[in-house]
């Protein structure tokens, strides 16, 4: 590997250096914040009294909705979810009061002493009792394109099925945590642990009833998030800022581990129903799916995720007639939320499930029915949703892999393995991912950056993406050296923070490089720009006149390609420019191009451009304590011309495990009154290091630039999480053995230990 | 009084640090290592993920002195109260480099991408570090044991496998090598009195002979008992209890022993898992295999065996394996000594025979005859660190024809006690040992137990796997 770039905060991770908010040493004076929650899934704060509370020794201050000067209102998209309960309980956990105190015990017992009525109400906690309600949080959307019911009438099978997959818990090593300092006037300073430092920023203004130009959120870097810290960390952040401009003071609030997992919301459950038809030859001719979210108790980003459901129901595969009905539905729990992937893994999940099933149905392999249906290159390429498909990379994936992974002769011994084996079935699966890259929301698709030279030739970056572990710093520390020529370490990357560039966007979709790299490149060419223009003239001589084209940054250095003696240090060319009163800093900013959606068609084009990957995955079943392991796993991914190849096979290692937890042994459940039973990691179980494959093969797709984007990569985050469907998949080959592969085990996301056995149990004895 | 100290005494940044109880102090004496660590300005690398034993994010070393050797062990700093590190080494993330030089460990990482966001870094540095100060080559079995206690969600583990492989692979002198015998000078230095720690709310009790233990006992009825503390320190760091008495037994060199006699294994009831995994690895395989994946290696330094018969949960991985060996549970007051059974030591859910002076002090595990076969399967959700959904234990012995002479079948999480199968034991004696019959029994089973449903597995989950153990002890005991 040439010049292996390591990630920025390496270093600092492994001293323990590196600082999360909740290592920032705090003035002496800073107060402990504590949130009451609501111990009930459903009902009415009828009355509370705070006075007797009030006098705990230790306890500052204790906040109901009455003491916010601004709106009671935290809900990003729609406006339906309070900061603090007025009247209307919806969930355990969601917050009734806020105290500040010295300490935690003090807070605890200020608690003891809060006196209020509520009266409880019957709380819905399942997604199917929500529905037998028609507990709509918005109206179904439809998409929609051929003409699947004069369609499904001439094909020759049709297999109609529900399926359903859990939650998951985001598991971010770094709790929600906030710091906020009030400042001057109504000035307020928060660090904050959010994917999205200007919403935050917004909704604090609201709660405060301030100018947005008065808070100022920073983030240095986020103990993991996966989507968990997009509107998650928000409310943290509003109860903090609210307890430190009441009492003058800072105040810090960190949520417990078990704290977090009850009150934050998490990936949604689906409950599926599809439908499809096929003919004799495994051509798929018509797809209806019906996806149904548990939102919990308010929207949230749910629309969106069923956006990207929608968009991804018929993933790698051309449908020419398909109906995709998506409806969000209102349950008592937290409101779920992003989470890697964001609605993406339950649309794809839902199409491989049928594409199985048609294998199954038709005696064929699976991995043949689904080569049959993917895109092709020219014709059957249009999306259900009107965008093209351009340069679609699957069958060049599908080659490669295909003859790496040994597959078919894998296959073969695989069968006859399971001949021979009376309480150990294996099974190997191959799950494509095509995944669109872009907010599905046109106007979220942009960015911007602040690239500062200072006199000694060091940069410093500026840019609104959120360094969660990804590696987007290191990545957008790359872009802005390579522009000038210098060392990686002249260039630092600033912690994100709202006054050095506002108005962006969450550092989310999998868009932070694509979007952050792009602005700060276009400051970076501005200032570029600025230097070419007065080293022309610097460097034109009587009769020597220099070409700007002829100018190149590298090594350090500054370059007249046409003439050998203009060659200076870069920092030399730095001090030219400010001698003569030239500003080195610019603003640079991003629009992701030629997108457009029509919500009321549903037709556009969401998509910049799209991912390709395949996994093949081999798992061995115990069938009697359904333990499975994973012997082996294949990845062939798209990452364009990858200019970080080892942040973004971390990446793909990472999401691939995060996808196996979610299909495996990432459990939730709650009891009838809405209390999460697996509220720790005690009971909550995402994988361990012995849970992963035992042969690990990662690769990136080698000369696969992409056009029209930073330096010819594509985007990593969300993607590969796909590729933990190959796991799942295999899973239920190795189960439907112990039938001979005679029935469909009926197994759905997450296949634990239990599921497995219990879905072996139906199989051997034809329940 | 001269012969106890209200203070504690330990080794952190290569100095003694001294911590006094003095009426005017502001930590608890069950203030966690891991609270009392991040309250300093220049420890806060060592992180909180979960406040229970179950992430590793707060794992540091602690060195002791055993037989003149100073001993590195990984531990989970948030299961910790700060009397029990008295007489030890702290080694945390922020010691392991020296000035700007990176330890070997740590420059593995950086070059191998083993850290994304970093949060879990810490932890797996100083898994990875304890690793490295354990003499001999280290195989890949050992690393998996040493990161079971240890998640990440970023890296899928791949990279930090690898990095461990290159940092392990090659172990040369490090600093610690070089000031090693001035730290056992120091920690030699430190005094092991009796301590009692006092602060207006807590009494914290830290003797150290038996006697004295015994004492405090019979005058204080109520005092929590701990060996490793690694239960009772989740009422701390999850209920937030301030909890009033404390008796920490883990300075009591009487109570930690293992003598092996021709007849079996003598126990000392604070004798943690780990050093008692180590010594009956070859005499009693079948507890090196539960020992395995009980909780994690961090959890296993500092949990005691008498701790896992104290706590006598329905869900205690040793009880049926100590009931399959016939073990016997030794207690004690300051006036007698009783025996039991351990069937017959515990009585109820959590309860045992234990009377309000007694302690556990040791517990004496017979070796088997060697036509008796014992096979432990604790069936869990995830392999490592997790809680058993059903735990059960096979003891038998057959005649030569291959009938069942003897057996014992004994269940954890099937009810709200680890018991016997009696039902399915009686079916099953003096019948063939065989696949067939072990199938026909299978049905029994659901006359001994009624389990319950809760967050780990549903009712019906637990009957099947508790079943399909009678085929897995067959399918095992072919091999
Ligand atoms: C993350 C994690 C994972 C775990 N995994 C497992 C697992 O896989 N399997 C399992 O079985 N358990 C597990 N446990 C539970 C616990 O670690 C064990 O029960 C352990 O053996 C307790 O030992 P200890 O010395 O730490 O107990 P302590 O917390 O010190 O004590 C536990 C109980 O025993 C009593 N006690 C201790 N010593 C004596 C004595 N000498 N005389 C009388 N009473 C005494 C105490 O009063 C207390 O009631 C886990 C715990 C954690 C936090
Ligand atoms: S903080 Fe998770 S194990 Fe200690
Ligand atoms: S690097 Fe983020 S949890 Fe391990």
């Amino acid at each position: 590997m040439p010049n292996k770039i390591v990630h920025e905060s390496g270093n600092l991770h492994v001293t323990g250096k590196a600082v999360y908010i909740d290592d920032i040493n705090t003035p002496s004076n800073t107060l402990h914040g504590f949130i009451v929650t609501s111990p009930i899934a459903k009902g009415i704060l009828k009355s509370f009294d705070l006075s007797d509370a009030l006098e705990t020794p230790g306890v500052h201050a204790i906040l109901s909705y009455k003491d916010i000067p601004g709106q009671n209102q935290m809900g990003t998209i729609v406006h339906d979810e309070v900061i603090l309960v007025e009247k209307d309980i919806e969930f355990i956990g969601q917050g009734l009061f806020i105290i500040a105190a010295d300490n935690e015990h003090c807070a605890l017992n200020a608690k003891a002493k809060i006196k209020m009525e509520i009266e409880e109400l019957e709380p819905v906690i399942s997604l199917e009792d929500s529905m037998k309600l028609g507990l709509k949080l918005h109206d179904t959307i439809v998409m929609e394109s051929g003409n699947i019911n004069t369609e499904f009438a001439k094909c020759d099978h049709i297999i109609e099925a529900q399926i359903e997959n859990g939650g998951q818990e985001h598991w971010y090593l770094e709790t929600q945590v906030s710091l906020a300092i009030p400042g001057e006037y109504d000035e307020i300073k928060i660090y904050s642990s959010t994917q999205h430092p200007s919403e935050t920023q917004a909704l604090i203004a609201e709660a405060l009833h301030v100018g947005k130009h008065a808070v100022v959120v920073e983030t240095r870097r986020l103990g993991g998030a996966f989507g968990g810290k997009e509107t998650q960390a928000n409310n943290v952040a509003i109860w903090a800022s609210l307890l430190a401009n009441k009492t003058q003071k800072p105040v810090k609030i960190r949520l417990f581990r078990d704290e977090d997992q009850k009150i934050t919301g998490k990936r949604h459950p689906f409950l599926i129903n599809y439908k499809i038809g096929f003919n004799n030859d495994g051509i798929i001719k018509a797809y209806f799916v019906d996806f149904n979210a548990n939102a919990g108790y308010s929207s949230d980003l749910s629309m969106a995720i069923l956006a990207r459901a929608r968009t991804h129901a018929e993933n790698a595969y051309f449908i020419p007639n398909i109906r995709i009905e998506s409806t969000a539905w209102k349950t008592n729990i937290p409101s779920n939320t992003a989470f890697r992937g964001f609605g993406g893994p339950q649309g794809i999940y839902a199409i491989e499930d049928a594409m199985e099933r048609v294998a199954l149905k038709l005696g064929k392999e699976p991995a043949e029915i689904k080569y049959k249906n993917f895109y092709k290159h020219d014709i059957n390429n249009t999306t259900p949703y009107g965008e093209i498909v351009e340069n679609n990379r699957i069958y060049t994936i599908w080659d490669k892999i295909i003859e790496d992974s040994d597959y078919y002769s894998r296959k073969k011994k695989i069968n006859e393995f399971n001949k021979n084996n009376e309480f150990k079935k294996r099974g190997i699966a191959l799950t494509p991912v095509k995944f669109g890259i872009s907010f599905n929301t046109p106007f979220l698709n942009q960015a911007g950056s602040l690239v500062n030279i200072y006199t000694d030739g060091t940069v410093l970056v500026n840019h609104g993406g959120i360094e969660m572990g990804q590696g987007l710093h290191t990545k957008i520390g790359q872009i802005v050296a390579d522009e000038f020529g210098i060392s990686l370490n002249k260039v630092k990357v600033n912690a994100t923070i709202t006054s050095t560039v506002p108005n962006t966007s969450a550092t989310a979709a999998s868009s932070g490089t694509d979007m952050n790299g792009m602005a700060a490149k276009n400051a970076a060419d501005k200032l570029i720009a600025r230097f070419k223009e007065f080293l022309t003239k610097h460097w034109s001589a009587n009769t020597y006149k220099c070409q700007p084209e002829n100018i190149i940054f590298k090594d350090n250095k500054v370059i007249d390609l046409g003439n050998d003696l203009n060659n200076i240090e870069f920092t030399e060319a730095v001090n030219l420019l400010y001698l003569d009163r030239i500003s080195l800093s610019a603003q640079g900013f991003y629009k992701t191009p030629n997108l457009y959606f029509n919500n009321e068609t549903q037709k556009g084009r969401p998509f910049h451009y799209f991912v390709w990957g395949i996994s093949i995955s081999e798992v061995e079943l115990d069938i009697l304590t359904g333990r499975h392991k994973i012997l082996r796993t294949d990845i062939l991914h798209d990452t364009g011309h990858s200019f970080n190849e080892n942040i973004d096979i971390g990446q793909i290692e990472g999401a691939f495990i995060q996808g196996v937890g979610w299909c495996t042994s990432e459990e939730m459940k709650w009891d009838k009154k809405g209390n999460l039973l697996n509220h720790s990691p005690d009971t909550y179980k995402i994988p361990g290091i012995r849970d992963i494959p035992e042969i690990f093969n990662v690769e990136l797709l080698k000369n696969a630039p992409n056009p029209n984007t930073i330096k010819q990569s594509k985007a990593v985050g969300e993607p590969p999480f796909i590729h933990g469907l190959s796991v799942f998949f295999a899973i239920k080959h190795a189960t439907a053995a112990v039938n001979d592969h005679k029935k469909y085990p009926n197994l759905n996301i997450p296949a634990t230990h239990e599921k497995i056995i219990l879905a072996i149990d139906e199989l051997k004895n034809n329940k | 009084m001269n012969s106890t100290r209200n203070y504690i005494e330990f080794v952190l940044d290569n100095k003694i640090q001294k911590i006094e109880w003095n009426g005017t102090h502001q930590l608890s004496p069950t203030t966690t290592l891991l609270q009392y660590l991040r309250s300093l300005e220049n420890h806060k690398g060592t992180k909180e993920g979960c406040g229970e034993g179950d992430c590793g994010a707060c794992t540091v070393v602690v060195a002791e002195l055993e037989n003149e050797k100073l001993v590195y062990k990984a531990v989970n700093s948030c299961l910790i109260f700060l009397p029990q590190v008295h007489g030890k080494q702290i080694i945390t993330v922020e010691n392991l480099a020296k000035e700007n030089t990176l330890h070997p460990i740590q420059s593995a990482m950086v070059e191998l991408d083993a850290s994304q966001c970093g949060f879990c870094t810490p932890g797996f540095a100083m898994s990875m570090f304890a690793l490295y100060k354990a003499s001999g080559v280290t195989n890949e079995s050992e690393i998996l044991d040493a990161f079971a206690g240890n998640l990440c969600r970023c890296t899928g583990y791949k990279s930090i496998l690898n990095a461990a492989h290159k940092a392990l692979g090659s172990k040369t002198k490090d600093q610690f090598s070089e000031i090693e015998n001035d730290i056992k000078q120091k920690l030699r230095n430190i005094q092991h009195k009796n301590g009692l720690f006092t602060t207006e709310l807590q009494q914290y009790y830290a003797p150290k002979s038996l006697t004295e233990a015994l004492t405090i006992k019979k005058n204080n009825n109520k005092i929590t008992v701990i060996g490793g503390a690694s239960d009772v320190a989740l009422r701390v760091t999850k209920k937030k209890e301030i909890i009033p008495q404390i008796l920490d037994l883990s300075h009591i060199s009487e109570l930690n022993f293992i003598n092996k006699t021709s007849q079996g294994f003598e126990i000392g009831s604070a004798t943690t898992l780990q050093q008692l995994k180590e010594a009956v690895k070859s005499d009693l395989p079948a507890f090196d295999n539960i020992l395995s994946v009980f909780g994690s290696k961090q959890i296993r330094q500092v949990a005691t065996l008498g701790g896992n018969i104290g706590s006598a949960s329905p869900i205690g991985d040793t009880l049926p394996l100590l009931m399959a060996y016939k073990a016997i549970v030794t207690v004690k007051n300051l006036s007698e000594e009783r025996e039991f059974p351990l069937t017959e030591f515990i009585t109820g859910y959590r309860q045992t025979q234990l009377k309000e002076d007694e302690l556990i002090t040791k517990i004496f595990i017979p070796i088997p005859d060697s036509s008796v076969h014992i096979d432990i399967q604790k069936i869990s959700k995830r392999v490592d660190l997790d809680i058993s959904t059903v735990c059960g234990v096979l003891r038998l012995e057959l005649e030569s024809d291959n009938t069942i002479k003897n057996i014992n079948l004994y269940y954890g999480g099937m009810s709200a006690v680890t018991k016997g199968a009696e039902n399915t034991e009686k079916f099953l004696l003096s019948k063939k040992w065989s696949k067939e019959t072990l199938t026909e029994a299978m049905p029994f089973i659901e006359k001994d137990f009624t389990p319950i449903a809760d967050a780990r597995s549903e009712a019906e989950g637990r009957m099947i796997f508790a079943k399909n153990l009678l085929l897995k002890f067959w399918e095992n005991f072919q091999k």
